[in-house]
């Protein structure tokens, strides 16, 4: 697996008479963890569709390595960039989850490689031979996951990836898409979690209203609170703690944070 | 307070499952509370809030044991997934919403008070003339619990309701929610989102493994918010605190 660079330049997109996308100009280099955070309808979605060919711009250029995506169909892009929908379930159809995990390598002349390790790796070892519906349904967004990462992909795209999932579920997510990261895969994630953004991404591009409204390393967005709060975003309870104990370091991370919090002396509870 | 729905050692199993999804749960719902329940992804969150309306097994087949009582004359449930719930048969936003309150035969302008009191509620009214399959998934997330807001139900079960909203929609979704519950319904709902539940949960209850494992006082049971993990990590001692404030507050300068 080795990453791919991302460029969306000038892009506009529009459903009908409603613009969606407004001229966007975005590089993402390989090996990156971005998160894509924002209001509802502000056109996060859209973007990422855009760079999987399951939708078109109306103007501007998307290229993924050195693929120009207007000469791709969205089954070719699949070979290079991994995406999960936010509704998981419209890309479940197999019998039972390892098949379903297992179609994308099949498809590439893999085999089952790698299904039961990714299995694993995301906390669903004991549900591969269950039907995915029979997962609870937050759960099948890490099947469609699990699907993805067997293909091994240069880019993964992830669209609320975190939506539903418990606290384990999620920290699994974090720490298989920095496994991927590490090994060179760019990493995109579309979410409204930033407790999640603030554990899984490096840097965090903001979008309003079909633009992009702030393009920061994610440390310095989530301590800057007048930002978080013109685009509509609260800092995580992470962020939050450490900025009222005026914490080193600036944690953004729990563990970061639990670390920055040693040496700290506790009042017993005061009864009320 | 008489209950609205009661449960008196409730069992249930889905149609083909080996094992049961509840088990002897008992739980009562009155008017006027905020009852969230949490729990693990598949711990029976989400059955319990089935169950607790008659959805379950009326309407996903299965076989219950034990003795459910459903005094509401009206129960609402909004889905985790909201795409599954559109009607698929309306071509605006203000037409679904008042899909529900028309198929029950009400004048015609009683149908439109109620949708337009549900899109305010839910700050949708901008939505109105919009195509509901062009929503965003958290403008639809809206949508669907307007849509079960206009049937005016005595109880409104919301399962995961700001899963897919942005920050301040999620916090607007909550924030509505007291309102409701004050208007004379039952609220329950099923979230992760232990934060928000904190806020306007009136009491909780925790299930594992289809079983009510604590119930009571939202502070007794919500302990798994991220300031009280943190706070537990870094060495405080029991009871942690639920949110930021009771944790700087329980700090030694």
């Amino acid at each position: 697996m080795t990453g791919c660079n991302v460029r969306v330049t000038a892009v506009r997109f529009a459903y009908g008479e409603r613009e969606a996308l407004r001229g966007i100009d975005l590089a993402i280099g390989a090996g990156e963890r971005v998160a894509l955070v924002g209001p509802n309808g502000a056109g996060k979605t859209t973007l990422t569709r855009l760079l999987v060919a399951l939708r078109r711009p109306t103007a501007g250029r998307v290229t993924v390595g050195d693929w120009d995506v207007a000469t791709r169909r969205p089954d070719e892009m699949a070979r290079r960039v991994g995406y999960v929908f936010q509704h998981a379930d419209q890309q479940l159809f197999a019998r039972t989850v390892a098949d379903d995990v297992a179609f994308g390598p099949r498809c590439l002349g893999r085999g089952r490689a790698g299904v039961a390790a990714v299995l694993d790796e995301l906390g669903l070892g004991d549900a591969g031979d269950l039907h995915p519906y029979d997962v609870p349904a937050p759960a099948r967004k890490l099947v469609a996951l699990a699907g993805v990462l067997a293909m091994e992909p240069a880019v993964l795209i992830l669209d609320e990836p975190t939506a539903g999932l418990d606290r384990v579920q999620r920290s699994r997510v974090v720490a298989a898409l920095g496994r991927r990261a590490e090994a060179g895969v760019t990493v995109l994630a579309v979410s409204h979690d930033l407790g999640f953004v603030a554990e899984a991404a490096d840097r965090i591009v903001a979008m309003r209203e079909g633009r992009i409204a702030a393009d920061l390393d994610a440390r310095e967005l989530l301590y800057d609170r007048a930002a978080l709060g013109g685009l509509g975003l609260r800092p995580p309870a992470v962020v939050e703690v450490s900025d009222a104990l005026g914490l080193a370091g600036r944690p953004v991370r729990f563990a970061e944070a639990v670390e920055a919090m040693r040496g700290i002396t506790w009042r017993e509870q005061i009864s009320e | 307070m008489t209950a609205l729905v009661a449960l008196e050692r409730v069992g249930f199993t889905y149609p083909g499952a080996a094992r049961a999804a509840l088990s002897d749960v008992s739980l009562e719902l009155a008017a006027g509370e905020v009852l969230v329940v949490t729990g693990e992804t598949g711990a029976g969150a989400s059955t319990l809030l089935l169950v607790a309306t008659g959805f379950a097994p009326r309407v996903v087949g299965g076989r219950l044991t034990g003795g459910r009582h459903i005094a509401a004359r009206r129960c609402g449930v909004v889905f985790a997934r909201p795409w599954t719930q559109l009607t698929g048969l309306c071509s605006t936003v203000q037409d679904e919403i008042a899909f529900g309150p028309a198929s029950y035969g009400l004048p015609r302008q009683a149908v439109l008070d109620a949708a337009a009191r549900a899109m305010r509620e839910l700050r949708v009214e901008h939505l109105a003339g919009r195509e509901p399959s062009q929503l965003s998934g958290g403008e639809l997330q809206r949508v669907v619990v307007a849509a079960a807001l206009a049937l005016d139900p005595e109880v409104l079960a919301l399962d995961d309701p700001a899963a897919e909203l942005d920050p301040e929609a999620a916090d607007a979704l909550y924030d509505v929610l007291p309102a409701i519950a004050a208007s004379g319904k039952a609220v329950v709902v099923a979230t992760p989102d232990l934060e928000r539940a904190a806020r306007v949960a009136t009491r909780a209850v925790k299930v594992e493994g289809g079983r009510i494992a604590t119930s009571g006082a939202p502070a007794a049971v919500l302990e798994g918010t991220e300031p009280s993990l943190l706070a537990r990590a870094a060495g405080c001692p029991p009871p942690w605190p639920l949110d930021v404030p009771a944790l700087v507050g329980r700090v030694r300068r």
